[in-house]
C-alpha cells in the first residue's frame, strides 16, 4: 500500500511536470476555449444589453437595446441604451424623436451635440413622451443607468425606465 | 568543501559542483529561450528584443542558482521582486499611453476594456452560477485597448498555474506580492515580532464577506472597496465622494499593508492578512501533490522555520504534526532556513525525508516553467518600457 | 381574480424570488449563524428566529402596503431615507453580534444557546430575531416585487395572506442553511465568521450613511 502510494505521489508529480509544459501550448487554449463555452456574459448593466432594433435615419442608425435591470441589490435603476453610429455621419445637433419600443409612436426625444473634438464632455436631453421612460436633463456620466458617453465611433445614451416599470420587470 | 561538510553534517542537501548544476539548468535555459521566443523575441522592437533576452538570462541565472546552491527562497525572491516592481512599470505605462489615466473612465468599462486580473476570480464563480453573468465590466474574449487578453484567457491562466502549483502561485505568479517581499526584505530584523496569530485569518473572513456582498450587489465587492494594488494599477474614477473614499482606503491599505507593515514584521502582511484571493487559493493546496513537511526526526525545534515563514504558515501545533498550514505558498524560506534540513519539500504519497531534493527538483522544474511562461512575460514588458527611455 | 389563484401566484413569485432573497440575505446569515455553535438544531433554532421575525417584516410592511396603497413604491427620498436608515441599523447590529460572540460563556455548563444582542437574560435579545426582522423590512428586490402586487389587492387580509404565502415559499430557500450547522465550529471558525460579520457590518454602515447623506453609491 505505502509503495503503492509512493508511486502514484510521484506519477502525480509527473503528470503535474507534464501539466506544466503542456500549458502554453495546448491547456490554456484548451480552457479558454472551455470558459467561453459556459456560455457566460458579461453583466448588462457594463455592457447594454443586445440590440434589438436598428432605426435608419440620414446616414446614420440608432440602435436600441433589450431594456436592462439591475440584480438584486445594485443600485442602478432599469435603463434602456440608445446607440448613435457612426460619429462621423451625425449632425452637430442631434434632436431626435426616437420610438423605442417600435409601437410606431415616438417614446422620447433626445437631443444633444456632437463636439468634434472626442474628447469633450457630452450632455444630453432626453424628454420622455412615454410615461414609462424617464426624463434626463443636462445629464453627463453620473450612473451606468442613466449617462451619455462615446465608445469608439458611437454615441451612447441610456435612458432610465420609470420606476413602476422598472419594478414591473 | 567545508561548507558542504557542514551542510551534510546537519542533514542538509549539500550545494552542488557547477557542472551538475549548468546540467541541471539546461532544461529551463531552452524553455526560457522558448518561451522568450515565441513572443518577445519575435517582436521587431529592438527594446523589447533586448528586455526579453534580458529576462530568460535573468531566469536561467537564477535558476541556475538554485541549482548550485540547494537553496530556493532567496534566488525565488529576486525573481518575485523584479515582477512585482516590474509589474506596475509596464502597465502604469500602457494605461497612460492607452487613456493618459490611472482611473478608468466610465466609457471604457462600458466598452468591456477593464483588465481583468486574477484576484475577482472567487467573487465571480456564485453570481456566475446562479445567472450566468460575470459582474466584471471586461471582454470574455480578446479585445482592443486594455482588454488584453480577455477574462477567457485570464481564467485559462490561472486554472493551468493552480493546477500545477496550488497556492505556489503566490510565490510564482502573483505580480502584486513582489513589492512586500522586497519590503520585508529591507531590514535585517523584524521590530514587531509578536503578532497574534489569529490575524492569519483575516483572509478568510476577507474572503467569505466579499463573496456574499459581491453575489448580493453584483459588482466586484473586494474590487471596489479593498483591493491595495489598485494603488499601483488603475482605479475607478472618483466621481463622487464614494468614490473618493474607495481610492483613500486603496491608498491606505497600500501603504500600511504593502509598505509600512512588512518593513516593520518581515512578512508579507497584505497576503497574510488580507488577501481573500490567497484564502481561496490555499483551498488547492489541498489539489497540489506537491507540499513541506517537518521531519519529526530531526526537528529540535527552534521554530527557525516559523520566524522564516513570511506568511505565518507554520504553528507550534503544526510543526509538531510535522506539516504546514493550508495557507503555505511553496516559497521555500522554511527549507533554507532550518539548519537541521528538518523542513523538507515532499510530494504526497511518499514517505517524508526520502529523496526531499527529487520532490524540490520536480516542483521548482514546473514552477519555475509557469513562471517563465507568465512572470517572464510581465518583467519583458516592465523591462521595455524602461529600456524605451534609455534607448 | 379567485383566492386561489391569488395564492398561486405569491407561491410562484416566492419561489422564484427564493434564491433572490437567499443572496440579498447571504453577508448577514451566513457569518451570523457560523458564529453560532454547533448542531443542526441549534442552527435550525437560529434560522426559525431569524425567518420568523422576518416574516414579522413582512407582515408589518404588508400591512402598511396595504393601508398606503403604494408602500413599496414611494417617493425616491424617501425610500431612500428607508433604505439608508435599515443599512445602518444592520450594520450596527451586526457589529454588536459580532461583538456579542465574544462576550457568550464558554463554559459547557452554560449549554448551547443562542447569541444574544445585549446581555443574556431578559434584557438580551436573539440576534438572529433582530437581523430577521431587519432583512425582512428591508426593501430587497423580491419584496418589492411582492409588494407591488400585495399593494394591488383589495383588502388587508389578502395583503396579509399574500405575504405569509410569498414568505412560505422563500423559505424553503433558506432550509439548506440548517446544514451549516455541520460546519465544526472550532475558534477559528467563529473568528473567521465574526471578522467577516465586521466586514459586511461596515459596508452596511458606509452605505446606509452614504444614502442618508444624499450621495448614493456608486452614483
Amino acid at each position: 500500500m505505502k509503495w503503492l502510494r509512493s508511486k502514484l505521489g510521484y506519477a502525480g508529480a509527473g503528470l503535474t511536470l507534464a501539466l506544466a509544459m503542456l500549458t502554453p501550448f495546448l491547456l490554456m487554449g484548451l480552457f479558454a476555449q472551455g470558459f467561453t463555452r459556459l456560455g457566460l456574459h458579461v453583466d448588462e448593466i457594463y455592457s447594454g444589453g443586445p440590440t434589438v432594433r436598428t432605426i435608419q435615419e440620414n446616414g446614420y442608425t440608432i440602435e436600441v437595446h433589450r431594456a436592462v435591470h439591475p440584480h438584486l441589490w445594485q443600485t442602478e435603476k432599469a435603463f434602456v441604451e440608445l446607440e448613435w453610429k457612426p460619429v462621423s455621419a451625425l449632425p452637430e445637433r442631434v434632436t431626435e424623436l426616437v420610438d423605442i419600443d417600435g409601437d410606431g409612436q415616438a417614446d422620447v426625444r433626445v437631443s444633444f451635440d456632437v463636439p468634434k473634438d472626442a474628447k469633450t464632455p457630452l450632455r444630453v436631453n432626453v424628454e420622455a413622451l412615454n410615461p414609462r421612460y424617464e426624463a434626463m436633463r443636462g445629464v453627463g456620466k453620473p450612473k451606468y443607468s442613466e449617462l451619455i458617453v462615446r465608445v469608439d465611433d458611437a454615441i451612447l445614451v441610456r435612458v432610465p425606465l420609470a420606476k413602476g416599470e422598472a419594478e414591473q420587470k | 568543501m567545508a561548507e558542504a561538510a557542514c551542510a551534510a553534517m546537519a542533514g542538509k542537501m549539500e550545494p552542488r559542483s557547477w557542472g551538475k548544476a549548468v546540467l541541471l539548468t539546461v532544461p529551463m535555459a531552452v524553455w526560457s529561450v522558448l518561451m522568450a521566443m515565441g513572443g518577445p523575441l519575435r517582436h521587431q522592437d529592438r527594446a523589447v528584443q533586448i528586455a526579453s533576452g534580458l529576462t530568460a538570462a535573468f531566469l536561467t541565472g537564477l535558476f541556475l542558482m538554485m541549482m548550485k546552491t540547494a537553496s530556493t527562497y532567496r534566488w525565488r525572491r529576486w525573481y518575485f521582486v523584479a515582477l512585482g516592481v516590474l509589474f506596475p512599470v509596464g502597465f502604469i505605462h500602457m494605461v497612460m499611453v492607452l487613456r493618459g489615466s490611472m482611473g478608468i473612465p466610465i466609457e471604457e468599462m462600458i466598452a468591456g476594456r477593464t483588465p481583468f486580473c486574477f484576484l475577482p476570480i472567487p467573487l465571480l464563480i456564485l453570481p456566475a452560477a446562479f445567472t450566468k453573468t460575470l459582474v466584471f465590466p471586461g471582454s470574455i474574449l480578446p479585445g482592443s485597448g486594455m482588454a488584453g487578453g480577455g477574462m477567457a484567457m485570464m481564467v485559462a491562466l490561472w486554472l493551468a498555474l493552480t493546477l500545477v502549483m496550488g497556492k505556489g502561485w503566490c510565490s510564482y505568479a502573483c505580480f502584486f506580492g513582489g513589492i512586500e517581499e522586497g519590503m520585508a526584505a529591507v531590514p535585517k530584523k523584524a521590530q514587531w515580532k509578536k503578532i497574534d496569530p489569529r490575524l492569519r485569518l483575516v483572509p478568510w473572513a476577507v474572503l467569505l464577506a466579499m463573496v456574499l456582498l459581491s453575489l448580493a450587489l453584483f459588482e466586484p465587492a473586494y474590487c471596489m472597496w479593498l483591493c491595495p494594488f489598485k494603488a499601483v494599477s488603475e482605479y475607478v474614477a472618483a466621481r463622487n465622494m464614494v468614490g473618493l473614499v474607495q481610492n483613500v482606503i486603496f491608498v491606505m491599505l497600500f501603504a500600511a499593508l504593502v509598505i509600512v507593515l512588512p518593513i516593520l514584521t518581515k512578512k508579507r502582511t497584505q497576503c497574510t492578512f488580507l488577501c481573500p484571493f490567497g484564502a481561496f487559493q490555499s483551498i488547492f493546496n489541498k489539489t497540489s501533490v506537491f507540499d513541506i513537511k517537518i521531519d519529526q526526526t530531526r526537528c529540535s525545534p527552534c521554530v527557525l522555520c516559523q520566524k522564516s515563514c513570511p506568511t505565518m504558515s507554520l504553528s507550534d501545533e503544526s510543526i509538531k504534526k510535522g506539516e504546514t498550514l493550508l495557507s503555505c505558498m511553496k516559497c521555500g524560506a522554511c527549507v533554507d532556513a532550518c539548519p537541521k534540513g528538518a523542513a523538507v519539500w515532499h510530494i504526497k504519497g511518499t514517505d517524508v525525508a526520502v529523496k526531499p531534493e527529487r520532490a524540490r527538483l520536480m516542483f521548482l522544474y514546473a514552477a519555475w516553467a509557469m513562471a517563465a511562461m507568465f512572470g517572464g512575460s510581465i518583467i519583458t514588458e516592465g523591462l521595455a518600457t524602461i529600456l524605451h527611455q534609455v534607448l | 381574480m379567485g383566492g386561489p389563484l391569488i395564492i398561486g401566484e405569491a407561491l410562484l413569485l416566492g419561489l422564484a424570488s427564493g434564491p433572490a432573497c437567499v443572496a440579498s440575505c447571504g453577508p448577514v446569515v451566513v457569518p451570523s449563524l457560523l458564529s453560532e455553535g454547533e448542531g443542526w438544531r441549534l442552527n435550525a433554532r437560529y434560522l426559525s428566529y431569524f425567518l420568523g421575525t422576518r416574516l414579522l417584516g413582512y407582515l408589518v410592511f404588508a400591512v402598511a402596503a396595504w393601508e398606503l396603497g403604494v408602500l413599496v413604491s414611494p417617493a425616491g427620498a424617501v425610500r431612500v431615507v428607508i433604505y439608508g436608515g435599515i443599512h445602518v441599523l444592520l450594520g450596527v447590529c451586526l457589529f454588536w453580534y459580532a461583538f456579542s460572540v465574544g462576550r457568550g460563556c464558554a463554559h459547557d455548563c452554560a449549554g448551547a444557546g443562542l447569541v444574544t444582542i445585549g446581555e443574556k437574560g431578559k434584557r438580551g435579545v436573539p440576534g438572529a430575531a433582530v437581523l430577521g426582522f431587519l432583512t425582512g423590512v428591508s426593501l430587497c428586490p423580491p419584496f418589492v416585487a411582492a409588494g407591488v402586487r400585495a399593494a394591488e389587492l383589495g383588502s388587508l387580509v389578502a395583503a396579509l395572506g399574500f405575504f405569509a404565502v410569498f414568505f412560505v415559499a422563500t423559505t424553503v430557500w433558506f432550509v439548506p442553511f440548517v446544514g451549516l450547522g455541520c460546519v465544526r465550529r472550532n475558534e477559528s471558525v467563529i473568528f473567521v465568521a465574526r471578522a467577516a460579520m465586521v466586514l459586511v457590518a461596515a459596508y452596511y454602515l458606509l452605505a446606509g450613511i452614504g444614502m442618508l447623506a444624499g450621495r448614493r453609491i456608486y452614483g
